[in-house]
Order: C-alpha cells, then sequence, then structure tokens
C-alpha cells in the first residue's frame, strides 16, 4: 500500500538579483507504508531541505507531497519529526514533553488514556524509570530517547528523522538505532531518515535514496538494502552484502554525487563499488557498471 | 556531606556567593583557597567599609550646617537607637491603653517600681554630668586661656596702636598751615602708612580670633556620654508618666468604667424620674451615654507614626505600584512580543514616557486621582481599602493611591521591554515543535512562550522594583504622604542635630531594604531559570 507520494517536489529561494535560486528540483519519490527510506547526500545538498518540506516545516515551492491519499498543507502531528537536537521544553519533564502533543492528537481520549499513551511512549524508548526527569537530569542519549518518544506517542502516518542520532557518541548512537529499529519493527511507522552516516543508512534503512550535489539538486541513485526484517547488528555486520552496500553509498558520494543522469535504481544485483577512478560524465558510469 | 551540598545549592540560588568559601572551609575541603576567598570576598569588603567609617568619621564634623556639624558614625548609631526606644516606647503606651483586670494592674506595679528606680538613676546621672562639666569646664578654661589671652593683648595694644598713631597724626597736622606742596604730599603718604599698619594689624588680629574660636569648639566624650546618659533617662520619665497615665485613669478600662458608670446613672435617673421631669431630655441623656460607652469601649491609642510602621506603609505602597505596573507591563509586554505591529504601535509611548521623571507624574497622578475622589473619606475605594485587615491600619488615602500609581507608571517600562525581548527570543526550534504538534494559541503562550520568556521577565521585574523603591521615597516626599519619605520630610522641616542624624540613618535602611528586596527579585530569578546562569551581582 503506498502511503507517501512525492511528486515534483522542488525548492526555490528568492534572489532579488537575478533567476531565483534552486535548492532543489523534480524530487520524485513513492513511500510504501511500513517503509524505511534514507535520505544521504553530501552536506548542503539539501536533504534537510526535502524533510522540512515533507514535515510543513517548509514552504513548497513546486510539485506537492500526499500522506495517505491528503496532499499536505503545513506542519501536522500526523507526521512528526525527531530533531537533530532534541528540542525538549526544559521547563517540563520528560512526561510533560511527551504529554504536549498527546493531547492535540487524541482530542476525544479520557486523561488516563493519554496518560497511558504517554507512559507506553517513553517506556518503549526505555525511559519508563525516568519519566519525571527533567531535560537538565538527563544525558543526550536520554533526551533524543524522549525526543523520539514524543514523535511515536502521536502515532504519525509518516516519522521524519533530521539526523538525529548525528550529535550522540557512537555507543549511543548505536544503542539508539537498536531501540529505534525495535519500535519500528513494532509499530510499522512509515519512516524517512535524513543522515550522511552511511553505516546509519544501511543498518537501518529498506531503501537509500541518494541526493546528488546541489544547487539544484535531486535524486541520484536509489539502493534497496536487501537484507531482511528484523535485523541483528551482529549478523549484518559479517555479512559480505553490507560491506558491499556501504562500498555502493561511498562511490556514490565521491565519485558520481556530481553527475546529472536519470535517477537508477540499484539492488544487491547491480551494486557498484569504489573505483578509486574519478567517474567524470555519464559514459564513465556506463562503463564502470559493465 | 549531602547536607552540604544542599547548603551550598542553597547559597548559590540566594547569590549570596561569598558564604559558600565559609561553608566549605567549616567541611574541611581545600582550606588554602578557602581562604584566599574568604579574603577576598568577605575581609576585603569588610575593610572597605570600615575605611569608609573613618574617613565619614574624620571628614564629617569639619563641616559646619544650619543643623550642626555633620553626623559622624557614631551620632548616627545614636540615633537609630533613639528612633527604635522611640517606636519601642509608642508600642508599649499602644499596648498599655488595651490592657484591662489583673494585668493592666501588674504591669502598672512594674511600671511604678521603674519609676521610683528611674528617680534614683536620674539624679546619679545630673551629678555625673555635673562633675563632668566642672572638669571639662577646668580643662575647656586651660585650653582656651592661651588663645584668648593672646588675642586680648593683641586686641588692646592695637587699640593703644592707633590711638598713638591717630595723636601724632593729628599733632602733624596741626603744623601744615604753612607747609608747602610737598610738604603736604609727606603727610598724605604717613596717612596712607598710618591706615595700611592698621589693616595689618586688624588682619593678625583676625587670625587670633579664628585660633581663639577653634580652640573653643573642642567637645569632651565624658560630657557628651553623660549629658546623653540624661538625655535617654529624661526620655523615659516622660515616656513613664504617660505610661503610667495610660495603665491609670486614662486607661480605656477605666475610661469604660467611668462611661458605663455615667451611662447607668443616667439610665435610672431617666427610669426613677417623677412626672415635673424632662423625660425627653433625660431619655436622650441616656442614649448619648450608651454611645459614649460604646466608643469609648472601642477606643484606640493615638500612636503617632514611627519609622518602623513608615517603612512598613511604604513597603506596602511599593509594592502596590509593583503589582500594578506589572499587570500592566507583563501583558502588554507578551503582546509587543508576539505582533511586530502591536510592538511598533506601543514603541513611541516607550520611547516618550520611560524618560520621564517621578516629579512630573507624581502631581499630575494626584490631581487626577484628586479629580476621581471629591471625597475620599467616603470613596468606595478608599473605604474598601480600609477594611483590607492589614492594610486598613495604615492610612490608605488618595495619596497612597497618587505614590502606588507614580511608583507604577516610573517601573513599569523595565519589566514590559524585557518582557516583550524574552517572549520575542523563543527558540525557532521550539517554535517548530509547535507547529508540528499543532498546539493552539493559548498552548504556545502558556507551555512554550511564557515559560521561554519568565527568566526574562523577572529579571524586567527585578529592575522595576528597584525603580519603584527609588521612585517612591522622592514620590512619598512631594506628596507629603506617610511612609519614609514623609519621615524625612519632618526631619529636613525639624532641623535639628538630632534629625539631621535620623535622616542618615534612613539612608542605611532604604539601601538595606532596596538591597533585600533585590536579592528576593534575584532568588526568584534564578528559580524560574532552567540552566541557572552565573552570578548575577
Amino acid at each position: 500500500m503506498r502511503q507517501v507520494e512525492i511528486f515534483n517536489l522542488a525548492k526555490f529561494y528568492p534572489n532579488p538579483y537575478g533567476e531565483p535560486f534552486k535548492a532543489v528540483v523534480d524530487f520524485n519519490l513513492n513511500i510504501e507504508q511500513g517503509e524505511f527510506v534514507g535520505l544521504i547526500g553530501h552536506s548542503g545538498c539539501g536533504k534537510s531541505t526535502v524533510l522540512t518540506m515533507l514535515a510543513g516545516l517548509n514552504e513548497i515551492s513546486d510539485g506537492g507531497v500526499i500522506v495517505g491519499n491528503r496532499e499536505i498543507e503545513g506542519a501536522a502531528p500526523d507526521r512528526a519529526v525527531v530533531f537533530q537536537s532534541p528540542c525538549l521544553m526544559p521547563w517540563m519533564s520528560a512526561f510533560g514533553n511527551v504529554m504536549l502533543g498527546v493531547k492535540n492528537v487524541y482530542p476525544h481520549a479520557t486523561k488516563a488514556e493519554r496518560k497511558q499513551i504517554a507512559e507506553y511512549a517513553l517506556s518503549s524508548v526505555g525511559l519508563a524509570d525516568s519519566m519525571d526527569k527533567y531535560p537538565r537530569e538527563m544525558s543526550g542519549g536520554m533526551q533524543q530517547r524522549v525526543g523520539i518518544a514524543r514523535a511515536i506517542a502521536l502515532k504519525p502516518k509518516l516519522l521524519l528523522l533530521d539526523e538525529p542520532f548525528g550529535r550522540l557518541d557512537s555507543l549511543t548512537r548505536m544503542e539508539l538505532q537498536d531501540v529505534m529499529l525495535e519500535i519500528l519493527d513494532r509499530e510499522k511507522i512509515t519512516t524517512v531518515l535524513v543522515s550522511h552516516d552511511v553505516d546509519e543508512v544501511v543498518f537501518l534503512c529498506d531503501r537509500v535514496v541518494m541526493m546528488t550535489n546541489g544547487p539544484a539538486a535531486t535524486i541520484g541513485e536509489i539502493l534497496s538494502i536487501d537484507f531482511p526484517r528484523p535485523r541483528e547488528r551482529t549478523a549484518m555486520m559479517e555479512d559480505p552484502l553490507y560491506f558491499r552496500c556501504l562500498d555502493h553509498l561511498v562511490s556514490f558520494l565521491t565519485e558520481r554525487a556530481h553527475l546529472r543522469t536519470e535517477p537508477r535504481i540499484h539492488d544487491s544485483n547491480s551494486l557498484l563499488s569504489f573505483t578509486g577512478r574519478k567517474i567524470e560524465t555519464p559514459e564513465d558510469l556506463a562503463h564502470a557498471a559493465a | 556531606m549531602e547536607f552540604k551540598y544542599k547548603i551550598l545549592k542553597g547559597i548559590d540560588i540566594s547569590g549570596l556567593n561569598f558564604l559558600s568559601p565559609v561553608v566549605r572551609l567549616a567541611t574541611g575541603e581545600e582550606p588554602a583557597k578557602q581562604l584566599r576567598e574568604i579574603g577576598r570576598f568577605i575581609v576585603v569588603p569588610i575593610i572597605a567599609f570600615l575605611a569608609f567609617l573613618w574617613l565619614w568619621s574624620v571628614v564629617a564634623p569639619k563641616h559646619k550646617t544650619k543643623a550642626g556639624e555633620v553626623p559622624t558614625p557614631a551620632v548616627v548609631w545614636d540615633a537609630t537607637g533613639g528612633i527604635w526606644r522611640f517606636h519601642e516606647y509608642e508600642t508599649q503606651k499602644d499596648q498599655a491603653y488595651q490592657l484591662t483586670g489583673g494585668t493592666r494592674l501588674d504591669t502598672l506595679g512594674k511600671a511604678k517600681a521603674r519609676m521610683a528606680e528611674l528617680d534614683a538613676l536620674e539624679a546619679r546621672a545630673k551629678e555625673q554630668l555635673a562633675a563632668a562639666e566642672a572638669s571639662s569646664k577646668e580643662k575647656f578654661d586651660a585650653r582656651v586661656a592661651p588663645s584668648k589671652k593672646a588675642y586680648d593683648d593683641a586686641r588692646e595694644a592695637s587699640k593703644d596702636a592707633r590711638r598713638t598713631r591717630t595723636e601724632a597724626l593729628k599733632a602733624e597736622a596741626a603744623q601744615l598751615a604753612g607747609a608747602t606742596p610737598e610738604q603736604r604730599e609727606t603727610f598724605l603718604n604717613h596717612l596712607r602708612d598710618a591706615d595700611a599698619a592698621a589693616e595689618a594689624e586688624k588682619k593678625s588680629l583676625d587670625g587670633l580670633k579664628a585660633a581663639y574660636a577653634d580652640a573653643q569648639t573642642v567637645t569632651f566624650p565624658e560630657t557628651k556620654d553623660a549629658r546623653r546618659t540624661v538625655t535617654v533617662l529624661a526620655e523615659e520619665r516622660q515616656f513613664l508618666v504617660k505610661y503610667l497615665d495610660m495603665l491609670g485613669d486614662n486607661s480605656r478600662e477605666a475610661k469604660v468604667a467611668d462611661a458605663k458608670a455615667k451611662a447607668e446613672e443616667a439610665r435610672s435617673a431617666f427610669l426613677n424620674a417623677g412626672p415635673d421631669e424632662d423625660l425627653y431630655k433625660l431619655g436622650s441623656t441616656v442614649l448619648k451615654r450608651q454611645e459614649l460607652l460604646a466608643t469609648t469601649a472601642a477606643s484606640q491609642y493615638a500612636k503617632p507614626w514611627t519609622l518602623p510602621k513608615q517603612i512598613v506603609r511604604s513597603l506596602l505602597c511599593v509594592f502596590s505600584g509593583f503589582l500594578l505596573a506589572s499587570f500592566i507591563a507583563i501583558p502588554i509586554g507578551i503582546l509587543c512580543g508576539l505582533s511586530p505591529t502591536f510592538m511598533a504601535a506601543t514603541t513611541p509611548f516607550v520611547a516618550l514616557f520611560k524618560p520621564v521623571s517621578p516629579l512630573v507624574w507624581l502631581p499630575i497622578i494626584m490631581i487626577i486621582v484628586g479629580g476621581f475622589m471629591p471625597d475620599p473619606e467616603n470613596h468606595w475605594l478608599i473605604v474598601l481599602l480600609g477594611k483590607v485587615p492589614f492594610l486598613g491600619n495604615y492610612k490608605i488615602d488618595p495619596m497612597f493611591l497618587s505614590s502606588a500609581i507614580t511608583v507604577a507608571l516610573c517601573s513599569l517600562w523595565a519589566t514590559l521591554v524585557n518582557t516583550a525581548l524574552g517572549v520575542g527570543s523563543v527558540d525557532k526550534d521550539h517554535m517548530n515543535v509547535a507547529r508540528v504538534l499543532r498546539l493552539g494559541f493559548w498552548s504556545r503562550l502558556f507551555k512554550i512562550v511564557i515559560p521561554t520568556a519568565l527568566p526574562l521577565i523577572f529579571a524586567g521585574l527585578r529592575i522595576s522594583l528597584g525603580v519603584g523603591w527609588m521612585v517612591l521615597v522622592a514620590a512619598e516626599i512631594l506628596s507629603t504622604s506617610e511612609g519614609i519619605g514623609k519621615f524625612v520630610n519632618d526631619m529636613y522641616t525639624n532641623g535639628s542635630s538630632q534629625s539631621f542624624a535620623q535622616m542618615f540613618v534612613v539612608v542605611f535602611i532604604v539601601g538595606f531594604i532596596g538591597m533585600a528586596l533585590d536579592r528576593i527579585m534575584v532568588v526568584f530569578q534564578r528559580l524560574v531559570s532552567f540552566e541557572t546562569a552565573g552570578s548575577t551581582l
């Protein structure tokens, strides 16, 4: 079942001295219900712009987005966002922060039901014992867990993750990635993750969308990560396919991100590997693929 | 150890950071470092203050004013005692008036005993004063005699010299009849010389006179102390006379008993009156006497305004003004922060009215308030405020309202500007969260905007309270409303050296209260700050 349809999405910024600046153009992507899509690209390529447009926090210049049969308009809790920084209200406890959105999303629920929803969300990120703690009493990792709980408590149609683990140390990051996987396997929430960590997207995602460099960034390649779910980190890391996927992504970022070609679809049968030789033209690319 | 960190946290929140090395030292944490800190943050300020007191006591007596010498710290300290004694005496009289039965008689007995003691004490103090005066008179004479003699001798000498000169010149003039113009010119020169000599003598005489006057200004501490003891005892006697009166014949109990007897008498006269007596007159007398009894039973001692009472009234006034300012400034500030349009509309008023002095506002406010209350005694607001339990004892009048409104007008700007700034500086990420969660206007306001702005709102309130306290004393002086300002004005009009010293006392009291208010606001500010910043002193 198709959950999200993004068609011809584009972002222009007005330029008083000439043509509008085109940040993102012709972004077309369909996402299935329950699918986990990663968005990767060089910094400044516009991946966060796409995500904020999906969230409704950034105005869409052209094209559109349909989420669950309805075109989006502005921000709404059906598209929950986990930001790079936890963005918790420092004057509210973890529980208070999660409850902040619950009231609006479940207007007809009783107080006890709402409380139950928030408590469930917090315990599913492993904070059952820390609900009454304030952000200043929590580590960065714990704060980000609250951020995730706040988002999943809304039961969103589309969960948007904007480099949510970018500011954490690698151990905490791995823990949170496991928490995230576990929740998504259980809840089957359609998710878009923006990241520049290739390990992360390969480990978490069903499909990775690679964006070309800006300006006028768009989709360069799409790679299916053909690992079954539920996934287990050590087993995956021992699989040669995992490294071939990484290799493909790195080779895209270093060799092909600057090329303008029609979006190419790859899966485990058509992986490219790092050639060490700069690919400058679409012909080089055909050659490398062969 | 837990306890220690609780104390340290409390110290940090209250902004009394200079105390934390003391606590750390007491628990033996890095003694050398703590001693250094104590030296810097406790000992140095104390030394600086002592140096200030020393400089003050040296400089002050050098300046003579209409109200006597500028008081030294010792005199000011003494005046503080005087203010406090006056307050104590008045409070005791107030209590004495209301005592009844056994307690009243007990107190009366004690007061009489004290009065008897006082006679002996006073006699001894007077003796000591006489002795001190006699000994100091000797010292005074000994000190003054040489300069007096020098001055007197010089004056005599100068008189003689002038007489001799004048006679000589007159004799010379008598021989000028047939003299040549040159000789006459010479005589003029002689005259000039004589004038110059007289002028020089006068100058040296003035010098001697000043030395004589200077020698006279000496004061003798023992006489001063003895005189102070006599004054204090005389004050106590004066008090006791009144106090005994309040406990005895003039106590409420005695007055009530008297009024009751009179009422009974009138009543029985009315009931037992014969047919030929004027029953109308007797009946109305009964009513009048009964009414008098009721007023007597409810009567209070007319306690004068002592400084502590004035201080409480000033505090009430400043808090009324401060609350009024907060009620106006915070909502407007929030609107300004939320809406740039509203901010644009408000900016000219803030810019225009913020610099206006309280001395301009006050007369205007007084006239306007007066216009609302042509008959203040019976105005509903004054009557209402008079009935408020605590407030009612502090003579709430239109002047009080005018002072409070002036305080509000002068102090609301800081809160308004800070609130607008705080509301305007809401974190963009937090606003994004609010957008994603689709929080409504009120939710956004109360769950995100106001909590973000609270630390700045409190920073504004802190400034407002400080400004309000400063403005208040000026407003009270100008409006002759009761309060610290009234006290200062009374002391200024009074003009004695004692009241001059009492004005200095007020300086320290106003300063101390202002400091305490500021500290309280700092604590509030810290309690609402979520990431407690460094010390704001």
